[in-house]
């Protein structure tokens, strides 16, 4: 394929196509935010083709690996059940896209704490991701916290991360203390892989 | 359908109280009654027996019932978003609790008994105004005659039968709770110090708990003199917290 002078517009029209042109981005040198982001929210979420990874848990939002993208990114989907949340982190200076499938995902970015940071920590804005809306962060824009805010309808997202990374900070918000946490799937290519 | 059904889920409705018919669903296991309008939860809570799955997140709820804590089976319960300023003690009678989201409430502390769940696996306290800094309750409002000669008869050991009491009398001595401090013994009735002490999880995170003694002079379990600096009394939560890190290692989710 001829290297396009300018980035590509892309579409993908179903979930196996999306993965087909991830594998073709990441296989080259320079890979493009802003392609990335453009592709993954051109594909239109449709249940059918996700069902099988998205398992979810009674008790904590799940990670389901769906491609390990021959090294070069995780893309997996979070199931998210009334009112469940993530702690604020960090990413670990990888690439980090999330796309919602389903429902909707509240964002909250947060500053990193001051070094000796004994306070609140500062919230720096939020906002409310809508279905095939696709956020972008990395470790250069700051930490979030994302959480599904409804108490009626559970959220379904597709979390892209480059390069894959399986452990990371969690804050506390009222101090700015971090915490290394090891990441687990709850599911990897659609089975269960109890840790 | 009293006895069978197992899963209801009402949320996303506009209900002002807890509907008196679901009481009777005997069977249920799972209840969500998230995003109406409850102020508040019946103490007839307790007859789901069977109940595990408990929804309650996005009400108007302001205090919770002690007879929460009668569900044996409960493992899931959400209370968040709400309007709760305090947790009653009993709830760490829920021995099956493995989930508890108290996240967006108004509490500022809660009750050490919460370190006595042991199964708890996820607790989220953001977004409520918990106190930081080591707080003492300067005011103490000094025992009654009533208390004291309630306070006299349990220590004492007094004996005393229903016929010897009016029945409110005998109604107030059971309502006796024991100090914590183990070198005191004694019991209290309302009056009381309450006490702010903070354990502190795996250098990650400080929960502040709240102890009730029966008086200024007594001292919470793990502490050993005065109780005037707040430095001794934050390493004087150190036995507590060690234990406590133990058991809620992976528990909290800011």
């Amino acid at each position: 394929m001829e290297q396009p002078v300018q980035t590509e517009t892309w579409k993908a029209r179903s979930l196996e196509e999306l993965i087909r042109i991830l594998h073709g981005l990441f296989s080259e040198e320079k890979v493009s935010v802003e392609e990335v982001q453009e592709l993954m929210e051109s594909y239109e979420s449709n249940p059918e083709e996700w069902m099988q990874y998205a398992q979810f848990d009674q008790y904590r939002y799940t990670r389901n690996l769906v491609d390990s993208g021959n090294g070069k990114f995780n893309l997996m989907i979070l199931c998210w059940g009334e009112g469940h949340g993530s702690s604020i982190h960090d990413h670990t200076d990888s690439h980090c896209f999330m796309k919602i499938l389903q429902g909707n995902l509240k964002e909250t970015l947060f500053e990193w704490p001051e070094k000796k940071g004994n306070g609140e920590m500062t919230k720096k804005s939020e906002r409310v991701l809508r279905e095939n809306q696709c956020a972008y962060i990395n470790d250069s824009i700051g930490l979030h916290r994302v959480e599904n805010i409804s108490h009626t309808e559970s959220a379904v997202s597709l979390h892209l991360y480059s390069p894959p990374f399986d452990s990371c900070n969690t804050f506390d918000q009222r101090t700015g203390h971090k915490h290394k946490v090891k990441m687990t799937f709850y599911s990897q290519f659609g089975e269960r892989t109890p840790c | 359908l009293g006895r069978s059904l197992r899963v209801l889920n009402l949320s996303g409705n506009r209900f002002g109280e807890v509907p008196p018919v679901l009481l009777a669903l005997r069977g249920l296991r799972s209840l969500s009654l998230g995003g109406n309008r409850l102020h508040g939860i019946p103490p007839d809570i307790q007859e789901l027996r069977s109940l595990e799955f408990l929804y309650l997140g996005g009400n108007f709820i302001t205090s919770i019932p002690p007879e929460l804590a009668n569900l044996p089976s409960l493992s899931y319960l959400v209370l968040c978003d709400n309007k709760i300023q305090s947790i009653p003690p009993q709830l760490a009678q829920l021995h099956s609790l493995r989930s508890l989201s108290l996240h967006n409430n108004l509490l500022t502390y809660l009750p050490r008994e919460i370190l006595n769940l042991v199964h708890l696996e996820e607790l989220s306290l953001r977004g409520n105004p918990l106190v930081v800094r080591f707080v003492r309750d300067l005011t103490y409002n000094p025992p009654s005659l009533q208390e004291l000669a309630g306070r006299t008869i349990k220590t004492r050991n007094v004996p005393y039968a229903p016929s010897d009491l009016p029945e409110n009398l005998v109604r107030y001595l059971s309502l006796a709770s024991n100090c914590p401090n183990p070198k005191c013994g004694g019991v209290y009735f309302d009056s009381c110090v309450r006490q702010i002490k903070f354990v502190d999880f795996c250098g990650k995170y400080r929960i502040p708990l709240m102890h009730y003694l029966c008086s200024p002079e007594c001292s919470s379990p793990c502490s050993s003199a005065s109780q005037s600096s707040t430095s001794q009394s934050e390493s004087d939560s150190e036995d507590e917290a060690s234990v406590a890190a133990r058991r809620m290692q992976k528990v909290l989710l800011g």
